[in-house]
């Protein structure tokens, strides 16, 4: 028995040793990717100090570029969002970690049904993304803590970056251009061949809706001024999709711009990479009209 | 609940330790385990539980009563018990997983010369693991009929035995005689036993975790909308599925035999490194051997026996037909019927130049590696299995039919490349492939380590194979392949 017990001592010592110098050591792989999760994930979370942050998911990510904003509006911006459709279980980790850091001045939210219906494709694993800053703020935690991984990532460095060691390795590699500031455009033209919209036939979910609230309230409370955001799509799905936005945004007394539906967009290919994606062209198009609508806005 | 579970864990975790307080008193350690296996198989299939108790009993009871009637000499009686024995254990399993299959294939063959038969498919649910615990009951009976041993007094033992929950629901398939030997005497706490076990559950979480299910996020992409693959693409995932299914099944069978171990057991074992071998015969003499050597023993022998007037040709029926059995037990659908006479027609050339019969040794270089020959016998017997293994994937002919048909005519397409995920599996594979080439080629040869590291060696292992699950691994993927059979 005390033979078995002194080998488990030194497997937990060796354990703690070597995945603490291998996550250690996956960290700073991580820090210096390019790939698009990892940049805009550790920028995001690490680096970023602009007075201007874009919130959301790949059409966020797609749709806004920061140099059309920084000159219109005369302000630094960076556009946080990543692919993968993030939700706010992601957001408000998001939040939590750069709040640690310092306070933006405007957070632009482009919001989408997953931030507040139970889409069976995106729910509270998106906050896992997060685990290589678990630690770092109580929301990022408090995320980690709901998705049921936050002990295991205590537990384990390495296992923070579970999977993804070919994308760190070949990290230098990756295709974001670190010049534009978060935006990753996209280059074609949509193939509208059997397009159909996209619906979305699923329950509120209370725990994202009260996360939704809990963002507006931190973002009210530190002084940021939140402005939520809607982009157009190719083709609009039948239901009133927006509605919970619109109530919520009343409710917080926060402008919501809605181009949802919008007629300079809806319908034109020319603008489209896929149904749901601006490519190059639409993007720039789309940033330039919205941000002439936010310097009305912006403080 | 599956061996790969943080839920597992923390039950074995519990049985262990209440295990070893009991020793060495063996009827309470036996009794507790009888427990512990059946709670386990009531957290996976609670509603069949109550079919497991009672075909154990009934087995038990006939076994009782075989022993009886051999004791007073009488021979008839003993032999119909047995086959009792055997029509319950084939009527279970036919009841459960082919009697929809049958009566659909009957109604649809019907259709088919102009009798149009009304049929709904009855709600059956196949109890978890019911073609591993019925063919270790219909192995008891037999195996006292034919004197290999005596009932089992004691009934818990048996229940033991068909319970014993590292192997319920994929096996191993344990014979009566080891296992009753070692319920028979109190497993002591042993260190040894303990670390080679823990060693074999890690090595099987990372096949299943950094192999298996990382393998199968690229196969089951390409095969799962194959109408929008390149021939290339689902030729490249056919052929790493071969290497899938090693790895997932490999993996779960390391993980009941190292559980096993943890508690004292020795269970059969059920791979042997089976790609490096140059025939079918052989192959099949490496993969799922606790099925295999079942089979050989309860269904070839007594059939080759029994067809040996017709020399070659009564052999070769009976491959065929075991083949065929082998086929069906994975499952009730054309695809595995095909699959074990694909199998079995291709042992006749193998019985024709009477390679069969004979043991071909593998020529080895002076690196100690397969010469050409044998080393291009070995990549075309891993094709041969490759295209068996499309039936086996195949939910249906008609989607093997399609999948085959989409091949010439995707010519055109490119590989689909996930990079993440072929590179995660790829550096897992190479590790498993060097570990089968060592111990296959090299096991004799010692690698010679810094002293340091000698002494300091299993702990070294450990702690990099949980690191490397770590890394490498899928957690969330809790099926295995075989839990459906």
């Amino acid at each position: 028995m005390k033979k078995l017990l002194i080998h488990i001592a030194i497997i937990a010592a060796l354990f703690f040793l070597f995945d603490r110098a291998l996550g250690y050591g996956l960290g700073i792989l991580y820090s210096q990717s390019n790939a698009t999760d990892e940049y805009k994930i550790s920028y995001s979370n690490e680096t970023t100090r602009d007075p201007i942050l874009f919130f959301g998911s790949s059409r966020c990510l797609h749709h806004f570029v920061p140099s059309i904003f920084e000159k219109e509006l005369g302000k630094d911006c960076y556009n946080t969002a990543d692919w993968g459709i993030k939700n706010i279980y992601y957001h408000y980790g998001l939040l939590g970690n750069i709040l640690t850091r310092y306070t933006p001045q405007t957070i632009i939210f482009e919001i989408h049904p997953c931030d507040w219906l139970q889409t069976p494709f995106s729910g509270i694993e998106r906050a896992n993304s997060l685990a290589p800053y678990c630690g770092k703020s109580e929301a990022c935690d408090e995320m980690l803590k709901l998705s049921g991984n936050y002990w295991k990532y205590q537990l384990s460095w390495t296992y923070r970056y579970t999977g993804s060691l070919p994308n760190l390795l070949t990290g230098k590699l990756g295709s974001m251009d670190r010049s534009l500031k978060g935006w990753k455009p996209m280059d074609g033209i949509l193939d509208t061949t059997g397009i159909k919209a996209e619906e979305y036939p699923f329950p509120v979910d209370q725990e994202r809706v009260h996360l939704l609230e809990r963002f507006i309230k931190d973002c009210q409370s530190h002084g940021i001024q939140l402005i939520m955001v809607e982009s157009p799509m190719y083709v609009c799905s039948q239901q009133d999709v927006f509605r919970f936005v619109h109530e919520l945004t009343q409710k917080h007394q926060i402008p919501f711009l809605d181009h949802y539906r919008d007629s300079d967009f809806v319908g034109h290919a020319e603008y489209f990479f896929d149904f749901g994606h601006l490519n190059r062209q639409g993007a720039e198009r789309y940033s330039k009209k919205i941000a002439s609508e936010l310097k009305e806005i912006i403080d | 609940m599956v061996v790969n579970s943080l839920a597992f864990l923390w039950f074995f975790l519990v049985v262990l330790v209440v295990y070893y307080l009991l020793a060495p008193k063996k009827v309470l350690q036996n009794f507790f385990l009888l427990v512990c296996s059946y709670w386990f198989y009531a957290q996976v299939d609670l509603k069949m539980t109550g079919l497991l108790a009672l075909l154990t009993l009934i087995f038990w009871g006939i076994g009782h009563g075989i022993r009886i009637a051999i004791e007073q000499e009488k021979e008839q009686l003993a032999s119909r018990l047995t086959t009792l024995s055997v029509v319950i254990g084939i009527g279970a399993l036919f009841y459960f997983k082919y009697l929809n299959f049958f009566i659909g294939s009957f109604v649809a063959a019907a259709d088919l010369i102009g009798l149009h038969l009304s049929w709904t498919a009855s709600h059956i649910i196949v109890p978890i693991g019911l073609s591993f615990f019925t063919f270790k009951l219909m192995s008891y009976p037999l195996d006292i009929y034919h004197g290999k041993i005596n009932h089992e007094r004691n009934i818990f033992n048996f229940v033991n035995f068909i319970a014993f929950f590292p192997t319920i629901l994929s096996g191993p398939i344990d014979r009566p005689k080891p296992f009753l030997k070692q319920l028979a005497q109190s497993r002591l706490f042993n260190p040894d036993n303990l670390m080679t076990g823990f060693r074999r559950v890690l090595w099987g979480m990372f096949m299943k975790m950094c192999i298996a299910d990382r393998l199968d996020l690229y196969i089951s992409a390409v095969w799962n909308n194959f109408e929008h693959h390149s021939a290339v693409s689902i030729l490249f995932a056919s052929l790493l599925y071969p290497f899938q299914m090693y790895a997932d099944f490999s993996g779960y069978s390391e993980m009941a035999i190292g559980v096993s171990l943890m508690l004292g057991f020795k269970v059969a074992e059920n791979f042997k490194r089976p790609f490096f071998t140059i025939n079918i015969a052989q192959y099949w003499s490496r993969w799922h051997m606790s099925l295999t050597s079942w089979l050989t023993d309860y269904v070839f022998m007594p059939l080759n026996i029994k067809l040996r007037d017709w020399g070659t040709n009564g052999t070769i029926a009976a491959i065929m037909l075991n083949m065929t059995f082998i086929g069906m037990w994975h499952g009730a659908d054309w695809t595995f019927f095909l699959f074990g006479i694909y199998h079995g027609l291709w042992y006749i050339p193998l019985m024709v130049s009477g390679q069969f019969f004979k043991k071909t040794k593998i020529q080895l270089n002076s690196y100690g590696l397969p010469t050409a020959p044998f080393a291009w016998r070995m990549a075309g017997n891993y094709l041969i299995v490759t295209f068996g293994l499309m039936l086996f994937h195949s939910t249906n002919i008609n989607e093997f039919w399609a999948v085959l048909c989409r091949i010439p005519e995707a010519w055109n397409g490119g590989l689909f490349f996930d990079m993440p995920t072929l590179v995660n599996g790829a550096i897992c594979s190479l590790a498993l492939i060097y570990v089968d080439f060592q111990e296959e080629y090299f096991s004799k040869k010692k690698i010679y380590l810094p002293a340091w590291t000698e002494r300091w060696r299993w702990e070294l292992t450990v702690t990099v194979e949980i690191l490397a699950i770590l890394l490498f691994g899928i957690f969330d993927n809790n099926q295995f392949i075989y839990f459906q059979f």
